[in-house]
Formats: structure tokens, C-alpha cells, sequence
């Protein structure tokens, strides 16, 4: 766990501090389907102490921030670490989450990312909700950017692995 | 205890009566077949009601997108099979994502209605919280500190220990409290913005930490069930019309072994030399006006009911009076101006009450003014503080 420590971003990036990260084996993490609350819970408490309304504000990261980890719990790749960190700036609270995945898995993401930027993501969201199926890994991505004003990125990660960088400005959903 | 030992995390209950499902909790299933008996409940709901169905999430702390689905797929094959019925989807404002979330439902469905639960939590308490009111609470607070401040040890305050203040209103109770005690955290809980606004307003200028308002609604709170050692409830239990329901809530947030504490009046028992009768007249009247806008403002007495038939033992009671004594009696007469400019003012207006009542009613007040004043007199108002531990 790492808290407290300062990472900077590339040039032109504002400066998120680091606040809090947790490592698991992705084997140990797709044991048990708890896993995604315990932690979403756990960090969710841990990152809202000093926000203007800290149980407000940790429910609402720990709903959205839970669904990201439910992502990855969806992996078909089940070897690797997962790692979720969480860096602020101002407003916004920054997950990082490293996860593996097969290559097919990471090019999935990186279309489902680009589509959620679109004008259209919350009619899509609309009719996903609406719609007979389940929601697919695309869709709870859709939502955090309808329901969290979420900006999302998939960056590069080594090896097997896929990078998603979801920024939510929460205190501004305050009330 | 930790939550997660806490199984079944969520509860869905129909009540007939009301035609009202409601679902609580952490819902956050892996598979929809984990929500098979409560999708069947909604289900079995729809086909027994006509009109409207209300689906009461209101205490629905976190519901996964797969859970939401599976829900919402329900209630909008409903509105589809049958046009006539009508869902209204009852949310808090205190669960930041359930009315955004389940307010898109409307723009799918135009037989779905959100309505956030919010300004109907404490009827009455508007009357007590609009403008003016600021600076007499911060000096009703400085009152009452200075009786509090050697009581509150006898009722579990001390140093170090994790407590809330549920009902903060602006927050002063807490900074004294921090201030003196040093807990280690405090947590404070209000319902309203703008008191909440004003506390952190404070906090910020005097640089006070160790602070955490939150705001929510005392009878459904999102505070983890067992944490604090001390819970504070003061002057609201009162302000309440069902304060069984606030008490429920104290006892779920305190730690076995802790201890819940409450302060509340008896209004009729306001007392004043010269000009007895005039005072006693006017308060016993100040506790039927708030008795008809179902507040009981004589509640200070029955706390040792209330405490024991929430399950509380090791019950402490003990009384206080504020007087005109207690430093400057400018203090205790500006209280009891702004009482009258509300009592006598809003509320008896809105009760309806006559001129020649209001002209009485208010004249028992200035009475009480003109003893705090007077350099021979005495003006009292007297607070029942009681407490009880949550057992082991």
C-alpha cells in the first residue's frame, strides 16, 4: 500500500498526488466475487476522510469505483497482478487500474473507452438499460461517464495488460 | 463487527398497504439468480397493485449495474405490459448516485417517476432553521456548554475516543466538544446544506481539523452500524414526530458497550420571577403550538423511556438549568427574543391563532425577557440530559 507520496505527470498533465494503492495477485483477486466490494469499500473510506462530506463521498467512489473492479474481475487472463491506485487532484480523484487481459481483451477496451467519449454515450446508456441483455463490460463503463461524470483512457501497460485511467470529479456531484 | 460478516446484505420487503416495495442494503450480486426471491417479490408486487406501486430505495446504499438492470428490466417491462399502472421510485438525496441513476428510468419510461425524499424528512423543523436563527443557536450552544462541558464525562466523553453528533445543526457543539475532549474523530451528521455550509465555513476559517460533516437524514443514516463510542443527539429528538425512529438509528451506529447521548427540554417548565404566572402561561401554550405541528417539546422526561425501550441499559439521567445567571443575561434575553419572533411570529400565524392569543402568547415571553433582565430576578430554562450504553 503506498499513501501519501507524489507522482508526476508528463508535461501539460496537472499534477494528481498519490493517495493510496493495493497490489493482489489477479488469481487471488478472482477468487472470490467479494473481493470487488471489500476493496471499493476499503479504498472508497480510506481517500473520503479529508473531502468536504466524507461518507457522501465515499459511497458514491465506491459505487462507481466498484464497478470498475467488477470489470476486471471478468478477466480472461489469470495470471498477473492486479493494481489499483488512486491519485487527486483538487475535485477529482484519479483510478488507475491495472489488470490482465488477452489481447483481444485490451483491444475491447480500447474501443469501449473511445465510444463512451462520444455525444451519443447517453443514449446508448439509455438503450442499454432498456434493452433485454445484461450490461456488458462497455455499458458500466458508459454509466460512469453518464451517472459519474467519469473521463476515461486506457494507457499502456506492460505485458499482458490493460491500463484504465477513469478520473471522477465526485465533490462536484455533491448535492 | 465487521459489515461483511452482516448476511444477507440487502433486504426487499412489499408492504401491501402501502402498495410500497422497498429494497435495502448492498446489492451487489454476482449472478442475477442471487436476486431471484426478490425479483420474484417485485414481480408478485406488480401483479397485486393497481394505480401506482412507490419502489422505495431510499436506504438502498450500493446496487450494483448488473442488480440495476435486472430490477429496472422488470419495472420497464411493466410500464410496457401494462400502461395503466404507474411506478414512482422513491430515492434520498442523501445516496448521491441512486437519483441520477434511477432517474434515467424516467426518460425510458414516462409511467416511471423519481422523486428524491428530502424535504419532508423532519415536518415541521423549517420553522427552526430559516435565516435568523444562526446566531441564537450559536448562543444557546454557549448556554448549554457551560453545563455540558462538566456532565458530558459522566455520560462516556473522553479523550481519544470516536464519536458522532447526529443532528450537528452548525456544528459549534462539536468544535467546543473537540476542543476540550480531543476525540479522535468526529463525525458530524445534519440534514441540512446550509447548516452543514456554515459549519465547514467555520472549520475552514479557524483552521479547525479532525472534522468530518456529512450530510443525512438522522433516521437513515449511511454510517456503518457499531463505530462510535459516543453518539451525541441534542435538542432534536424533540423536533422529531417519530423520535423512536432517530433513536433506532443512535443505537445501530454505537459500539456495544458505548453509550448514546441526548439533550431535550421540557418547555412548559421555563420559569421567571417577577412575572411567574405571565411565563408559565406562554410556555405551557409554546409546548402545544409545537405539539400541533407534531413536535414534543416536553420530551425531556420521557428520555429514560425512550432510551430503555430502545434497548439501552446503564440509563443516566440528570437535569440542567440555564439561567439568566449564566454570564451575560443579554444572552439568555436575545434567546428568548428570537423565540418569540418564531413562536409568536411563523408558527402561530400558520396554526392560525387570533391577534388577542398572539398578543398574550407573546407578552409571557417579554415577561421572561424583563425577569432575565431584571436585577433582582431569575429566568430559567431547564434540559433534561439523559444517556444510555449499548449492551455488550
Amino acid at each position: 500500500m503506498l499513501m501519501g507520496s507524489v507522482h508526476h505527470e508528463p508535461a501539460g498533465e496537472p499534477t494528481f498526488e498519490a493517495m493510496i494503492q493495493i497490489d493482489m495477485e489477479i488469481k487471488t483477486f478472482v477468487s472470490a466475487w467479494k473481493h470487488c466490494d471489500y476493496v471499493s469499500t476499503y479504498m472508497a473510506r480510506m481517500i473520503s476522510q479529508n473531502r468536504s462530506d466524507s461518507v457522501r463521498h465515499s459511497n458514491l467512489f465506491s459505487s462507481a469505483f466498484n464497478e470498475l473492479l467488477e470489470v476486471a474481475f471478468r478477466t480472461r487472463h489469470t495470471d498477473g497482478e492486479l493494481a489499483c491506485r488512486v491519485s487527486r487532484h483538487g475535485a477529482t480523484d484519479r483510478i488507475e487500474l491495472t489488470f490482465p487481459c488477452v489481447p483481444e481483451e485490451r483491444q475491447f477496451y480500447q474501443e469501449a473507452v473511445s465510444q463512451v467519449a462520444g455525444f451519443e454515450a447517453r443514449e446508448r446508456y439509455l438503450n442499454s438499460v432498456s434493452g433485454d441483455l445484461a450490461p456488458s463490460r462497455e455499458v458500466v463503463l458508459l454509466e460512469l461517464a453518464v451517472d459519474y461524470n467519469a473521463t476515461l483512457r486506457v494507457e499502456e501497460a506492460e505485458g499482458d495488460a490493460v491500463k484504465l485511467v477513469v478520473d471522477l470529479p465526485l465533490e462536484g456531484l455533491q448535492h | 463487527m465487521s459489515p461483511y460478516n452482516l448476511l444477507p446484505r440487502f433486504k426487499a420487503q412489499y408492504d401491501a398497504n402501502n402498495q410500497e416495495f422497498s429494497i435495502s442494503g448492498v446489492v451487489r450480486p454476482q449472478a442475477i439468480d442471487e436476486l431471484g426471491p426478490s425479483l420474484a417479490l417485485l414481480r408478485d408486487a406488480i401483479g397485486r397493485v393497481r394505480g401506482v406501486l412507490y419502489v422505495n430505495v431510499r436506504r438502498l446504499t450500493q446496487m450494483n449495474n448488473a442488480a440495476f438492470h435486472a430490477f429496472s428490466r422488470i419495472i420497464i417491462d411493466a410500464c410496457r405490459a401494462r400502461p395503466d399502472l404507474r411506478f414512482v421510485v422513491i430515492t434520498s438525496s442523501v445516496v448521491g448516485w441512486t437519483s441520477r441513476k434511477f432517474g434515467r428510468l424516467s426518460g425510458i419510461e414516462p409511467n416511471i417517476t423519481v422523486e428524491e425524499y428530502d424535504s419532508e424528512f423532519y415536518p415541521g423543523q423549517g420553522f427552526l432553521e430559516e435565516g435568523g436563527f444562526v446566531p441564537i443557536l450559536r448562543t444557546q450552544t454557549k448556554m448549554t456548554w457551560r453545563h455540558e462541558r462538566t456532565i458530558l464525562p459522566r455520560h462516556g466523553m473522553r479523550p481519544g475516543i470516536v464519536m458522532a453528533d447526529i443532528c450537528c445543526g452548525l456544528g459549534d457543539f462539536v468544535v467546543l466538544v473537540q476542543k476540550e475532549f480531543q476525540p479522535s474523530r468526529i463525525v458530524a451528521l445534519d440534514h441540512s446544506i446550509s447548516s452543514l455550509d456554515y459549519a465547514r465555513r467555520v472549520m475552514r476559517e479557524f483552521d479547525i481539523r479532525g472534522i468530518e460533516y456529512t450530510y443525512g437524514d438522522a433516521s437513515e443514516m449511511l454510517l456503518d452500524e457499531a463505530q462510535f463510542d459516543l453518539v451525541t443527539c441534542r435538542h432534536s429528538l424533540q423536533i422529531f414526530n417519530r423520535p423512536e425512529l432517530i433513536l433506532k438509528e443512535l443505537y445501530r451506529i454505537c459500539k456495544p458497550g458505548g453509550r448514546v447521548y441526548i439533550t431535550n427540554e421540557k418547555n412548559s417548565h421555563c420559569l421567571g420571577e417577577p412575572r411567574a404566572e405571565s411565563i408559565r402561561w406562554t410556555y405551557n401554550e409554546v409546548a402545544k403550538l409545537f405539539a400541533h405541528f407534531e413536535m414534543d417539546v416536553e420530551l425531556g422526561p420521557k428520555s429514560r423511556r425512550y432510551l430503555i425501550e430502545a434497548g439501552f441499559e446503564d440509563i443516566r439521567v440528570e437535569t440542567f438549568m440555564v439561567t439568566n445567571l449564566d454570564g451575560d443575561p443579554q444572552d439568555f434575553a436575545d434567546v428568548i427574543v428570537a423565540w418569540a419572533d418564531v413562536y409568536a411570529g411563523d408558527m402561530a400565524t400558520r396554526r392560525g391563532d387570533g391577534p388577542e392569543f398572539i398578543a398574550r402568547f407573546r407578552q409571557g415571553f417579554q415577561d421572561h425577557i424583563f425577569a432575565a433582565l431584571h436585577p433582582k430576578g431569575y429566568a430559567g430554562w431547564p434540559i433534561w440530559v439523559a444517556s444510555g450504553r449499548r449492551p455488550q
